[in-house]
């Protein structure tokens, strides 16, 4: 299949976006197919082959931060000439309500337009302002993928329609093979050693941190050696909140990190606690730990309960209990046969979230969007490949 | 000459009447011949799902199943709603789970979720055209009259929870 991807962001400035695209062509190549992608870029910028820079952006304020977006006469001719020359199957546009690229993309569009809702936002401000041009692009979109349970919610609800959700895949690869940071995860027997890990906004109540906190700070006094390695944006103040001062120097804080360090700090940890009490709809950074090879256990909601296959991949516990949390991790860190079994079952099932497998999903969407351009079936050997 | 500048605003003014006429009936035949290519892709679709669940049942001798595709392959249009949901409950009541897939079972877990997919989409340009219809401009010149008025296909949604271990 030819599939022309348009990226509303820069490549020169990392991103969600960005990575998101990125990852999805990469594994549709993999699958066999042909993409171009088309982005905001330096003509000179380091890119990969497949991308096609579109020029440089222009930084813009929007929605409270900046967005680096190309929108303009120039970018028009350019998004035109790419369509032409890239006569491609399926267009999969990226956040198309946004003053960008892709907006500009889906009103040159003929063909079957597939677009991809990445934020919860409903509208930009300057569409608010144009709700008749608003309707003009939701109308040459064929079908609407959302990243999230929110997104689409935002979809069904403000923007009158439906859309099939794909989350996120996971780089399986890059986790698993992360190098683990020096010193860590350390040594773990019974009744002594072993590191927890911690990733996301502890000062926010719904992750849950305080639920850890205090199942750590239970069981530290009587398992010497237990560490805690935590990441995310907050202050260490607020991190220590809580926690008696002997414990302190046991708790290893390292602040925002990026995409490739998060993957050796998940490596690092034995067990990967996520004590969330609600709120999470997917639970993406259990499909990341799982990659890492950690041992995940988890409260019992439904959004971790399907990822964790059932308890089969990971030990959930009642959720907001740090008792019952405490008692888990104690018994845990002393099995590490069970450890290693929960591991391998969950290298098995985090294959499912694997980016191959989430490129399927939306290549599915690329079929449904040309049949119901050209009204008939797909013949399965065009789409997929070899 | 003022009287040259009245001429020239009507002339403008029909000019730009004109276009903007053009452009909206293009956007209704647009709109409408889209959602009628989806409702082909989604009866296409439908027929899939039930050869796929003859197949199975075939295979494993169930009669309720087996009917309940062939009432969906043979249903008239006002009966097909019903038919299609009836084949969705014998679907659903079906084993679908199992170590080693079987490729009967593959192929009906696929055209469900293939269905699924076909069914939002043709929803969704339905409710476009729809609303392309309701224009206060589209139906003073009756534009959509050279086109049937497109039809939801209300039907529950067909996904198998054999398919809910996948990502959702």
């Amino acid at each position: 299949m030819r599939i022309g991807i348009v990226c509303p962001y820069s490549f020169d400035v990392p991103g969600g976006v960005q990575n998101h695209i990125v990852d999805l062509a990469e594994a549709l190549i993999g699958l066999g197919h042909e993409v171009s992608v088309l982005a905001p870029a330096d003509e000179d910028s380091p890119l990969p082959p497949y991308v096609v820079a579109a020029g440089r952006a222009v930084p813009l304020p929007y929605n409270g931060s900046v967005a680096r977006i190309a929108f303009g006469p120039v970018s028009t001719a350019r998004v035109r000439r790419w369509l032409a020359r890239g006569d491609f199957d399926v267009l999969h546009v990226h956040e198309p309500l946004t003053l960008s690229l892709s907006l500009l993309a889906v009103l040159s569009a003929r063909g079957p337009v597939v677009a991809t809702f990445h934020t919860a936002m409903t509208r930009s401000r300057a569409m608010a302002a144009a709700q008749g041009v608003l309707q003009l692009v939701l109308e040459r979109i064929t079908a609407r993928i959302a990243v999230s349970a929110l997104a689409r919610r935002v979809q069904v609800e403000h923007l009158d329609g439906g859309a099939v959700e794909i989350p996120n895949g996971v780089a399986v690869a890059k986790f698993a093979d992360a190098a683990p940071l020096p010193g860590w995860p350390g040594e773990c027997g019974v009744g002594h050693g072993g590191t927890l890990g911690f990733l996301g906004r502890f000062t926010e109540p719904r992750k849950g941190f305080a639920i850890l906190r205090d199942a750590f700070v239970a069981l530290a006094p009587h398992r010497p050696g237990l560490r805690l390695l935590v990441a995310g944006p907050g202050d260490r103040a607020d991190l220590y909140h809580g926690i008696p001062a002997e414990l302190r120097d046991r708790i290893e804080f390292l602040g925002m990190v990026s995409e490739r360090d998060k993957a050796r700090m998940l490596r690092s940890v034995h067990l990967y606690v996520a004590p969330n009490t609600g709120g999470e709809s997917f639970g993406m950074i259990l499909t990341e730990a799982m990659a890492a090879g950690a041992t995940v256990v988890a409260s019992e909601l439904d959004a971790f309960r399907r990822v964790l296959d059932g308890g089969r991949a990971g030990q959930l516990f009642p959720t907001g209990d740090a008792v019952a949390l405490r008692r888990c991790l104690a018994e845990l860190l002393d099995d590490p046969g069970r450890r290693t079994a929960l591991a391998a079952h969950a290298r098995g099932a985090v294959a499912a979230f694997d980016w191959p497998a989430v490129a399927r999903r939306v290549l599915e969407v690329y079929e449904t969007a040309i049949e119901a351009t050209d009204g008939g079936v797909l013949d399965q050997e065009w789409v997929e490949p070899r | 000459m003022p009287g040259m500048w009245w001429v020239l605003v009507v002339v403008a003014v029909v000019v730009v009447l004109t276009a903007y006429l053009t452009w909206t009936a293009a956007r209704v035949d647009r709109l409408h011949e889209r959602a009628a290519a989806a409702g082909r892709a989604l009866d296409a679709h439908l027929m899939r799902r039930a050869a796929a669940a003859a197949v199975l049942a075939e295979e494993r001798y169930a009669v309720e199943l087996y009917a309940a595709a062939r009432i969906a392959l043979d249903a008239e249009p006002e009966e097909r709603e019903a038919a299609e949901n009836d084949l969705t409950r014998q679907l659903r009541a079906t084993d679908l789970a199992g170590e080693d897939p079987d490729p009967a079972v593959v192929a009906v877990v696929a055209a469900s979720r293939r269905l699924a997919l076909a069914r939002q989409v043709h929803t969704d340009l339905v409710r476009d055209a729809l609303s392309a219809r309701r224009r206060p401009l589209v139906r003073l010149l009756r534009m959509s009259r050279r086109h049937d008025r497109p039809r939801y296909f209300d039907v529950d949604d067909p996904t198998l929870a054999a398919d809910a271990l996948r990502v959702s």
